[in-house]
């Protein structure tokens, strides 16, 4: 066989059961070794469609996100998404085309030194320069992809590699190792948390990187701790729990921040100290003492010092810290807390209220939908406002925040979760930027349920303006957006808009009723503002709950 | 600012010493001095950079090890008042 065909089997191999891509020059011979079938190819529209098609693909299971793209601006094209999968630690295994070896290094057509482009956004890369390694190659890519820290790794491929002859091999399956747990830091967090009479749970998306989510429930009820999560978090803990707070940072809950400035102990599972996170650093949760779990220890003490770290698996790490914590009294006061500051719907005129929207929109889901969103105003909005049951239901571009990634996302997850329902929450601004992707819908018939919310605006950059930059709304204005239901119907997908409150709950239940794609487009005022807001620069505490 | 040197042990790839200095740079340190030979067997490359920077080198080798290629990251600090060593194998 050739070694492209190589690949094509190799990829079979490692459990691949589903790639994403768009053909060129210096990928033919894969799309060739593609065409004899064994693994289904979904065609997008732009290899950034591909890449976080891929991503939705990888993040709404287990499984890792496989994207093929030719040399060049194939290449190019794809980077957006690697970098995207980087921030969030997604599993992706890229494949790209080369020109040939013998022209790498003459500024040949469609050549550019991808490898080198990737070294700032994968997790690692190769590129194969003897065909005889194909097999070990691809087979410690997706072994780095989804161990440790999982992450987006690069194979480029020569074309000329594609073409030479190549001994079929049985592929390798690496094994991951699992370090021991150090005994010593272990009493020392478990003397801490004993000893705490304010502690916070504080959860990232590490914890659905591990599996260990049921770890992570069976962890929080022993402890009855007050939690709360980051955006990727979101899903892990059971919403319904009374000690559940919601989400922390820059539109966290009042609860949540409150929460976390009173804390004495903070209890720190697969999250990262982000910025949008921890505000004002020096001043983020000042009295607590913290403990810090993550399987990359180079997240420990990298922007908080910590009283004990744990690089950990937290399937192994959270049974052998649970145990029952005597702080009733705290937990009484977050409880009053997460009710005293819970959200509120009421909203005069008769516009509509994107909030309350989401919130109708959450109780009418059936179970195990999955919902992508792009990045912005609706984007917090999802997250505050809508339930999850499972970090795999919510999808979005967390660290990168990718404009433009709902769309693709839901691509992804659609294709791999087709007896579930997917929705994607997206904006004006951002739609637009990944829009082709309409047509991935039409091809494979994806019944992708969406909703646009549409304020004619950039919404979360005017909201700063408007805040931050004395109201010079400086090209933040889209009046002038197309009318996005033609749009859709271009593309053979129906819909309609609505604008009025009255309208919603109908809207919503044809949105789901709709056994093809869907486009929900919801015209809302420019002037409704994501809140709570935490200002640059302020501790999370100092958050503004209206325009000042 | 502190200045430390740190040696790096790897496995030789033609962008090794790419993906080094990226991570230097990128994560606040200023190269003051480098140095690449392969070690006697052929089958490890070491590299040695004297560095610089207000953050503490902790930073920098926690991400030098994450890197897969490479084998085990060794520091000393120059500044004469401090001389602690730090040694990773990944």
């Amino acid at each position: 066989m050739n070694g492209a065909q190589y690949i094509v089997n190799a990829l079979h191999q490692q459990g691949v059961t589903q790639v994403f891509g768009y053909p060129g020059g210096a990928i033919m011979p894969v799309y060739d070794a593609l065409y004899d079938g064994g693994i289904p190819h979904l065609l997008c529209r732009h290899e950034q469609g591909a890449a976080m098609a891929a991503i939705g693909y990888a993040r709404s299971t287990r499984q890792v996100g496989v994207c093929i793209a030719t040399s060049g601006p194939g290449a190019t094209n794809l980077i957006t998404g690697l970098a995207d999968a980087m921030l969030d630690s997604v599993p992706v295994v890229a494949i790209t085309g080369q020109v040939g070896r013998d022209f790498i290094g003459t500024d040949a057509f469609q050549e550019i030194d991808v490898l080198g482009m990737s070294l700032s956004c994968t997790k690692h890369s190769f590129m194969v320069t003897n065909p005889e390694e194909l097999g070990a190659v691809i087979a410690e890519a997706f072994q780095i992809a989804r161990s440790g820290r999982p992450g987006p790794v690069l194979i480029d491929v020569p074309k000329d590699v594609q073409m030479a002859l190549v001994e079929a091999k049985p592929v390798m399956h690496l094994v991951d190792e699992t370090a021991p747990l150090c005994d010593l830091a272990l009493v020392e967090a478990r003397r801490l948390l004993a000893a705490a009479s304010k502690p916070v749970l504080y959860v990232g998306g590490g914890v659905v990187l591990a599996d260990a989510v049921d770890e992570l429930r069976s962890f929080a009820a022993t402890t009855g701790m007050p939690a709360v999560t980051t955006l990727k978090g979101i899903g892990t803990l059971d919403p319904a729990s009374p000690w559940f707070l919601g989400m922390l940072g820059m539109h966290g809950t009042k609860a949540a921040n409150l929460a976390v400035q009173e804390s004495d102990l903070l209890l720190v599972v697969g999250a990262r100290f982000d910025d949008r996170v921890t505000g004002k650093l020096a001043a983020f949760a000042p009295h607590a003492k913290v403990i810090h779990l993550d399987v990359d220890a180079a997240e420990l003490g990298k922007r908080r010092a910590v009283h004990v770290s744990l690089q950990a698996d937290f399937k192994q790490v959270l049974p052998a810290l649970a145990m029952p914590l005597q702080v009733t009294a705290w937990q009484d006061h977050c409880l009053t807390m997460r009710e005293q500051f819970a959200w509120r719907y009421d909203h005069p005129g008769d516009t509509i209220y994107a909030p309350l929207l989401l919130k109708q929109l959450s109780d009418a889901l059936p179970e195990n939908t999955v919902v992508t969103s792009d990045v912005g105003q609706h984007q917090m909005w999802v997250a505050q406002h809508m339930q999850f049951q499972s970090p795999r239901n919510h999808i979005s571009s967390s660290g990168l925040g990718t404009m433009g990634f709902g769309l693709p996302a839901a691509v992804g997850a659609k294709v791999a979760r087709p007896q579930d329902e997917v929705v994607l929450v997206s904006g004006d601004g951002s739609f637009m930027m990944n829009v082709q992707e309409l047509g991935t819908l039409r091809r494979a018939q994806l019944p992708v349920k969406m909703v646009l919310l549409d304020n004619q605006r950039l919404g979360m950059v005017r909201q700063w303006q408007e805040l931050f930059f004395d109201g010079r709304f400086s090209e933040t204005i889209l009046t002038d957006n197309p009318d996005f239901v033609c749009m859709a119907s271009a593309f053979g997908i129906p819909g309609e808009t609505i604008s009025r409150k009255e309208e919603v709950a109908p809207a919503l239940a044809r949105l789901l009723a709709s056994p093809t794609a869907y486009l929900l487009h919801v015209s809302i005022s420019a002037d409704d503002n994501v809140w709570p807001l935490v200002p640059p620069g302020v501790a999370n505490e100092h958050m503004l709950e209206a325009k000042p | 600012m502190k200045q430390h040197q740190v040696t790096i042990f790897a496995q030789p790839r033609p962008e090794l010493l790419e993906r080094v200095l990226r991570v230097v740079r990128h994560r606040g340190f200023q190269l003051s001095a480098i140095n690449m030979a392969p070690q006697s067997d052929c089958q490890e490359l070491r590299i040695t950079v004297t560095v610089a920077s207000e953050r503490p080198i902790q930073l920098l080798l926690s991400q030098l090890t994450k890197l897969i290629d490479v084998l085990q990251v060794d520091t000393q600090a120059l500044d004469v008042a401090s001389q602690e060593a730090f040694q990773i194998r990944a």
